[in-house]
């Protein structure tokens, strides 16, 4: 096939497909028969009440987590075909941020992946280390130790070793959690910037007021998937009542009675 | 074996795993106790041979891994907590070792003196074949971690960012327990089992106390590493000599394996209380001389108020701070030295023109914070004053621009006082 086939047929893949993804921590279901397509070129929000699966979903896309039955796809291909071309945001608290490393190398190590065993960053990678810095607005703070930052810039330079990945697909985990106005500005502008170049970014949100103003699209977890689909089609009032709401009262009791069955000596 | 010890200690360091060594190195014991049992077993008695130490290496690099194999079973499949696993594997393989070790003291009295040296070390008595066998394992050792270094960096800062950029993150972990078991068993040798671990961690610890950076924090505990090696070495031929010289009817010596361990204990201490920013005396220097700085300026605010009389009396001055009257005085003895006050017949002080500026700048600082706190973030005027009480002496030149511009000069604060105006 030529280059100009296979982009077609790219074109026409959803980004994001998943079948019947069921992903369990120990015993106890945590995400349950999700299949879902997302198509390209979305700023897309996860939401759902806590413990509901987002980071979860996020985790086991990105393959850190096995899931117990279910297959998950991008553009058509396993990750491991595609890996170079998704980028991941942790949470900013799964970090430790007293380790000794420095704005910039922490945004260098974006690119370890890449460069593989014995290979080292050269001075045209630390060149685009610097201008992505820039556009998080942290280019001043490169030799800075990481525990000396505030909150949100530790997020910002979080988002800059995501940029530098130069990938197609972004998953950020809570980006917004507890940052200041001027980063949360930054971080929407750029990602609608990214969005204009045709990538697909992913993000769990806990904000439901601001849903409607960031995202496109929408995908409302709650260990099932409830909707996902356009903001005009899926985030509405009924939709919201069934994530966040009481409906799934005895499925909760249910899991609490097998989980309570279940546990040995853990 | 300290340059390769202190590199691989900094990663279980920063892993937060600080107690592996010591559980690793009480691991190796019984290994080293079939080690010499099989040397027994095979007759080997030259003591020049290669095999004996290379039987023991391999038996304590076995049992070390099978320690390690427990350890790791007892976190993963049993879920016990590190620290306890960590803990049992220590005791337990230790026991093992010394129940052999009593065992092999009745039948090989001979082969039992080889064990007894790797329990607290003996450097003294390694041969060239020991130094070119730990010698080469030891280039190894380094030179795999520094080609893994950025692997490294990537994996104990953020493990699920690692696994994300497809780093063979499970691979990568057995490849360095691999390298630590190595680094231990080189290392028993000379410091013997007991005090391992502390050659593992003191360099880094110490190391960590004096950079931010991954690559400088390496060099650093290698360095560490080497000179704990060297002046142990050299401390304790000379402290022998000197001691036999002192006292020459006892036989006295100083083992170098402890030795090695007291200096670089030594090191790491010193690294702690006294390194630039982060070490304890230097960060308790700071503080004092801050607290000293805002006193200080304290009592030049005081003076300030109650100018328009012709002078403070110290008991007036006393009622307004809640330091000592020594104290006091040396305070204001500064401030004579440095002609801010001058100091009456009467027994009072007065400020001199040069002290009035300095006042001034204080309390315009204070006043300017009252303002912005009140003005732009909505802070009740009752409430202003204590917070600008910290910030006044906090507050540089450069914010202290930035506040003028922003609010435009002010003349008046929240409690309708003047401000000082800027020079």
């Amino acid at each position: 096939m030529g280059i100009a086939e296979l982009y077609m047929e790219e074109q026409s893949q959803p980004v994001l497909q998943t079948y019947q993804l069921t992903v369990n921590y120990d015993k106890t279901p945590v995400l349950w028969d999700i299949s879902l397509e997302i198509p390209k070129g979305l700023l897309v929000g996860i939401i759902g009440p806590n413990g509901a699966g987002k980071s979860t979903f996020i985790k086991t896309a990105l393959g850190l987590i096995n899931p117990l039955s279910g297959k998950v796809e991008f553009f058509g291909k396993p990750l491991k075909a595609v890996r170079q071309r998704v980028a991941y945001v942790p949470q900013r608290e799964s970090v430790d941020w007293d380790f000794p490393i420095t704005v910039l190398d922490l945004v260098l190590m974006g690119r370890y992946g890449k460069l593989g065993l014995f290979h080292w960053p050269s001075s045209d990678d630390k060149a685009a280390a610097i201008r992505y810095l820039d556009m998080v607005d942290m280019s001043q703070y490169g030799h800075r130790q990481i525990s000396q930052l505030s909150g949100g810039q530790q997020q910002r330079v979080f988002i800059a070793r995501a940029l530098f990945q130069e990938a197609d697909i972004y998953f950020l985990d809570e980006p917004f959690t507890a940052i200041d106005l001027a980063t949360e500005r930054i971080i929407v502008d750029l990602l609608c910037r990214l969005k204009e170049q045709g990538k697909t970014v992913f993000v769990v949100h806990h904000d439901l007021s601001s849903v409607e103003s960031y995202f496109d699209w929408v995908i409302m977890l709650n260990m099932r998937l409830i909707a996902c689909g356009s903001i005009a089609k899926a985030f509405n009032p009924q939709n919201l009542a069934l994530t966040y709401g009481k409906s799934y009262a005895l499925f909760d009791e249910a899991l609490k009675l097998s989980q309570n069955k279940t546990t040995g000596l853990t | 074996m300290c340059l390769c010890a202190a590199i691989v200690g900094v990663f279980i360091f920063l892993r937060k795993q600080s107690l592996l060594g010591e559980s690793l190195s009480h691991a190796a014991y019984p290994g080293v106790i079939i080690g010499v049992m099989l040397a027994g077993m095979f007759q080997v008695s030259d003591s020049q041979s290669l095999a004996i130490p290379l039987l023991i290496m391999s038996g304590a690099f076995i049992s070390a891994i099978i320690g390690l194999w427990v350890i790791h079973f007892l976190e993963h499949k049993v879920k016990i907590r590190s620290d306890a696993a960590l803990c049992f594997v220590l005791s337990s393989f230790f026991g093992i070792g010394i129940t052999f070790a009593s065992e092999i003291q009745s039948s090989h009295g001979v082969l039992y003196k080889q064990v007894q040296v790797y329990l607290y070390g003996q450097a003294a008595t390694m041969t060239d074949i020991h130094i070119i066998i730990y010698g080469f394992f030891s280039v190894l050792v380094v030179g795999v971690v520094f080609s893994l270094q950025k692997e490294l960096q990537v994996m104990i800062f953020d493990r699920d960012y690692a696994k994300s950029l497809a780093i063979p993150v499970k691979r990568i972990d057995t490849t360095i327990f691999i390298l630590v078991v190595l680094a231990v068993v080189i290392g028993i040798r000379s410091v013997g089992v007991v005090l391992m671990s502390a050659m593992l961690i003191a360099p880094a610890a110490a190391a960590r106390q004096f950079t931010n950076k991954l690559s400088v924090m390496l060099s650093l505990a290698a360095f560490f590493g080497i000179i704990s090696g060297f002046l142990g070495n050299y401390f304790s031929i000379e402290g022998s000599l000197y001691l036999s010289k002192q006292y020459p009817g006892v036989r006295l010596s100083i083992p170098t394996g402890p030795m090695i361990v007291v200096v670089a204990a030594a090191i790491c201490l010193f690294s702690l209380f006294f390194a630039p920013e982060r070490g304890l005396i230097v960060r308790l220097i700071r503080i004092a001389r801050f607290r000293y700085q805002c006193l200080y300026e304290n009592v030049l605010k005081t003076f300030w108020r109650s100018s328009g009389q012709d002078g403070v009396s110290i008991e007036s001055l006393a009622k307004y701070q809640t330091i000592s009257q020594t104290y006091l005085h040396l305070i204001l003895y500064q401030m004579s030295r440095k002609e801010w006050i001058a100091h009456e017949e009467n027994g009072l002080y007065r400020l001199t023109t040069k002290g009035q500026q300095q006042a001034s700048k204080v309390v315009r600082l204070h006043r300017l914070w009252e303002v912005y706190l009140a003005n732009y973030l909505g802070v009740g005027a009752e409430r202003v004053h204590c917070n600008a009480e910290e910030m006044e002496h906090i507050l540089t030149p450069e914010l202290e621009q930035e506040l003028t511009l922003l609010l435009n000069d002010p003349k008046i604060d929240p409690h309708h006082q003047p401000i000082p105006p800027k020079e």
